[in-house]
């Protein structure tokens, strides 16, 4: 794969089942060497996504590219291109992880010798190696999603697809995946991953895309998605107690005034101040001279910075027109259900 | 507290489409046996001779339709639950293990009794023709079939307790049924008329056959019967071994209730090359082929998912196909060295006819179990997609699985044939009749397998699929056995060889001319049908085959 050649390149990619459309012309580019998160509710479309571009679903509509290769017309050359870790392992009774890893070796048709040397190599990678001669079903599941990443690792593919990785797992597990998938990144490969668990995403994603309903609602790194979102910040005002919390909430409240979307609201439990605003650095910097001169203490001045849950949850609110539709906390529980 | 899980097993199949499809199935089933034996000319029959034949073919229609579709549900229930989580909710429940048992076995036969229950209407044509009794006819063939399902449904349970996955339970249950329903009746249909303690005990084992019982309910002469021996009372004697061998699994399967069910720990897996260099000697003496041995990688000129399959199947090491073949091995020399010291007595044809129900014995019973799940199975784990992530053709998927299943029912098929050189050395004049039966066997086995993978290939469980196989090569074999069973009455000479000709066993048996099938020329029209319908088998495994490795 030459280094110009974007990695992943999703043209309309559309998929209908009947009437049903489980995606809707998406489209995405996503340079090699990066690590795409792709997050949405069940439903939205992010299996059948992954599914044609490994060539196990047919596109109706669009086109995807890995490396230049039409997933859809030449799925033998994308099958040695891309490895594909789907969110069920697929375990084989009564056969041991190396056995497994030499089946699967042969079916890309690895030569024996070398098969043998890559197999050490990728139970190495993914920090396996004591359990080669265990039988896979004696596997705990964060240990099966280890050889299941050393199986997508065997024929060595420039591009590694993972459903759900890190489903499932305990928080230890899910810590070395997501050191495991860094480490992959950093090796040169490029990483389209779905979760659920959306800190982990945020915290190995260079690029994140968010799709409901089979539709891209948003793409790009997490900044990007939120300033699309919304052109409003957090702040938070600590003060050292709640005595003047009222007076400050007032001056909050008179200078955010000029704004429509503006929202401020008090804590007096913790003594702090919540603003949501459009305002600029300088213009805060008048607030906080505003405060000191009134005689209000303030021990921190600091923005909030958005993560991927607020991301997914305003983008998930929001109808095709851009409005709010749903309840932020059903939806909020619908995310902890997920993890 | 019964009454819950009796509900529960009820309701979770009584709601599913499947039942519904069971139950007009079987309705439409026994109406057509009816209407297909109908007396349709005028003459009036006072003996109520042409009603008996009607109910004849009726309770044999009943009699399959227990031995096939009972197994299935009692062979799942436990090891499903098991593995949903669910078994151990109801052992944590205030249950009693008896209770949990008896919820159990009573839900089930009340789906035998619902299924039965599509009988009533034909049941009730019979009757209205006359010529049979509702006490001495109708009611003891059904309190008889209740008792062939409470039998089968306890084996069942017993057998799900010890499984370790559905399709497992469902394969030794059903290899057990047919063992119990059809083996059994092999050994008095060649020894019998005889003297001594192999007749007898063969005459007392063709008792625990329903077949058997059946037969003399419904009146007819006994399946394996030459008109040597009557011996009366078979009916009386296998409701006497149901009612204890049910008594006896009930009891065992009741004490195997508990939570060492669940306390099963995870086998690890020892590796001999770790182990000392005494232990590794003493296991390649022991083995020959340790099965625990790291296995050196597989040759680029072994199809990988061959070995994949053997590697995965848990008789499927050489070892234990050595163990297998020796077996055979063993068995036929034994029959040889039988046909060598006491040919005057049994004649060759009788021991080669043991020989050839033996083997079809073999290839009926693991033929499907090893080719009804090659695809459904890889589809159940998830196995399947990755396979198709691979750059292995469909034609190669399929070749190496059905190498995996050729290779084993060869060599074991092969491990038999010592006896049959010595039939020949004994009587030269059986050569041509050796040579028709191993064409009979080779061609059984092949188109076994792939009526049994091409059916299992269109469903998505296991179990399904091992039991749609189980029951389509049971109707190519049997079927084609229980209208010669009635030869000469209600079935015509003709019709039993039009018959038979869909039947390899009966070919092979033909072949070797055995007693009852020597007036039958089954050669080479079976062949051709063998042939052309294995050929239509591979060809739409092949079509399925190519369509599921194709994207969705």
């Amino acid at each position: 794969m030459s280094n110009q050649t974007p990695a992943l390149v999703i043209d309309r990619l559309t998929k209908r089942y009947g009437n049903l459309t489980a995606l809707d012309s998406l489209s995405i580019t996503v340079d090699r060497g990066r690590i795409l998160g792709l997050i949405g509710p069940n439903g939205s479309g992010k299996t059948t996504t992954i599914k044609m571009l490994v060539g196990l679903a047919k596109p109706s509509g669009g086109t995807a590219h890995i490396a230049g290769i039409d997933c859809a017309r030449d799925s033998r050359k994308i099958k040695q291109m891309v490895g594909y870790m789907p969110d069920k392992f697929g375990a084989y009774d009564n056969i041991r992880v190396s056995e497994y890893l030499d089946f699967f070796g042969a079916a890309f048709g690895i030569g024996r010798r070398k098969r043998v040397k890559r197999i050490d190599e990728v139970l190495e990678t993914t920090n396996a190696t004591y359990m080669r001669d265990r039988y896979v079903e004696s596997l705990s599941h964060g240990m099966q999603q280890r050889i299941g990443i050393a199986r997508t690792l065997l024929h060595d593919p420039d591009v590694l697809i993972f459903d759900e990785p890190a489903n499932g797992l305990d928080p230890q597990a899910r810590i070395e995946m997501r050191e495991l998938l860094l480490q992959l990144a950093a090796s040169g490969k490029t990483l389209l991953v779905t979760s659920h668990i959306l800190p982990e995403l945020s915290r190995i994603c260079d690029q994140v895309a968010i799709l409901l309903n089979g539709k891209l609602r948003a793409f790009g790194s997490l900044p990007e998605i939120m300033a699309s979102i919304t052109q409003l910040r957090t702040f938070e005002i600590q003060l050292p107690g709640n005595d003047a919390i009222a007076a400050a909430g007032k001056i909050a409240r008179e200078f955010a005034s000029d704004e429509s979307d503006a929202e401020v609201s008090e804590s007096p439990a913790e003594a702090i101040i919540r603003l949501r605003t459009a305002k600029s650095d300088s213009e805060l910097g008048e607030l906080l001279r505003q405060l000191i001169m009134a005689g209000i203490a303030v021990n921190q001045f600091r923005e909030l910075q958005a993560d991927l849950e607020d991301a997914f949850l305003s983008i998930t609110q929001m109808d095709e027109n851009g409005t709010q539709v749903a309840d932020a906390s059903s939806i909020e529980k619908q995310t902890e259900v997920a993890q | 507290m019964s009454r819950a899980i009796i509900s529960r097993e009820l309701a979770s199949f009584l709601r599913t489409r499947r039942a519904l499809l069971l139950q007009v199935g079987l309705a439409v089933l026994f109406a057509t046996l009816v209407l297909l034996r109908w007396p349709t000319d005028a003459r009036i029959d006072r003996f109520g001779e042409r009603s008996r034949e009607v109910y004849r073919t009726f309770g044999f229609g009943l009699l399959a339709v227990v031995i096939l579709i009972t197994p299935v549900f009692p062979a799942t229930s436990l090891v499903r639950e098991r593995i949903q989580g669910t078994l151990a909710l109801l052992l944590a429940a205030p249950l009693r293990s008896s209770t949990i048992y008896i919820g159990k076995s009573l839900g089930i036969l009340g789906l035998i009794l619902v299924l039965l229950a599509m009988s009533l209407p034909a049941a009730a044509a019979c009757y209205a023709m006359g010529g049979i009794s509702l006490g001495g006819d109708l009611l003891a063939l059904y309190g008889l079939l209740i008792l062939i399902a409470a039998e089968y449904a306890a084996l069942g349970l017993l057998v799900s307790s010890y499984a370790k996955s559905i399709d497992s339970a469902v394969r030794i249950t059903y290899g057990l049924v047919f063992t119990l329903a059809l083996l059994t009746l092999g050994p008095h249909q060649f020894l019998q008329g005889g003297d001594g303690m192999l007749s007898d005990a063969a005459e007392h084992l063709h008792c625990v056959s329903p077949v058997a019982a059946c037969m003399e309910l419904l009146g007819q002469q006994d399946v394996s019967g030459q008109g040597l021996v009557a011996v009366g009372g078979i009916a009386k004697r296998h409701a006497v071994f149901a009612l204890f061998a049910t008594l006896v699994m009930a009891i065992w399967t009741i004490a195997r209730l508990n939570h060492r069910l669940l306390d099963r720990p995870k086998v690890a897996g020892t590796i001999t090359n770790e182990l000392g260099l005494l232990s590794r000697i003493f296991r390649r003496l022991m083995f020959l082929v340790d099965p625990q041995r790291r296995k050196p990688g597989i040759p680029w000129f072994v199809n990988p998912i061959m070995v994949k399959e053997f590697r995965t199947r848990r008789f499927g090491r050489t070892h234990w196909l050595m163990r297998m073949v020796s077996l055979c091995v063993i068995l036929s020399l034994m029959l040889a060295c039988f046909t060598a010291t006491g040919s005057t007595d049994w004649s060759v044809e009788t021991i080669g006819g043991i020989l050839v129900v033996l083997q079809m014995g073999l290839v009926v019973l693991i033929t499907p179990s090893l080719s009804a799940g090659l695809i459904s199975i890889e589809r159940e784990s998830g196995g399947w997609d990755l396979l198709r992530m691979t750059p292995v053709s469909s034609l190669r998927i399929l070749t190496g699985k059905l190498a995996s299943v050729v290779w084993p029912l060869s060599l074991i098929l092969l491990a038999t044939v010592p006896g049959y050189f010595v039939m020949i050395y004994v009587k030269p004049g059986t050569q041509q009749s050796v040579v028709r039966v191993l064409i009979c066997l080779a061609l059984t086995l092949v188109f076994g397998m792939l009526l049994s993978t091409c059916v299992g290939s269109f469903f998505r469980k296991t179990a399904t699929a091992t039991v749609a196989a189980y029951s389509l090569l049971l109707t190519f074999i049997a079927v084609p056995m229980l209208i010669w069973v009635g030869r000469d009455a209600p079935f015509s000479h003709s019709t039993v060889e039009t018959s038979l000709a869909f039947s390899p066993a009966a070919a092979a048996l033909s072949a070797i001319r055995v007693r009852g099938f020597e007036d039958y020329e089954l050669i080479p029209i079976n062949w051709w049908i063998i042939v052309g319908m294995s050929a239509a088998f591979f060809l739409v495994l092949l079509m399925q085959t190519w369509r599921l490795t194709k994207p969705d």
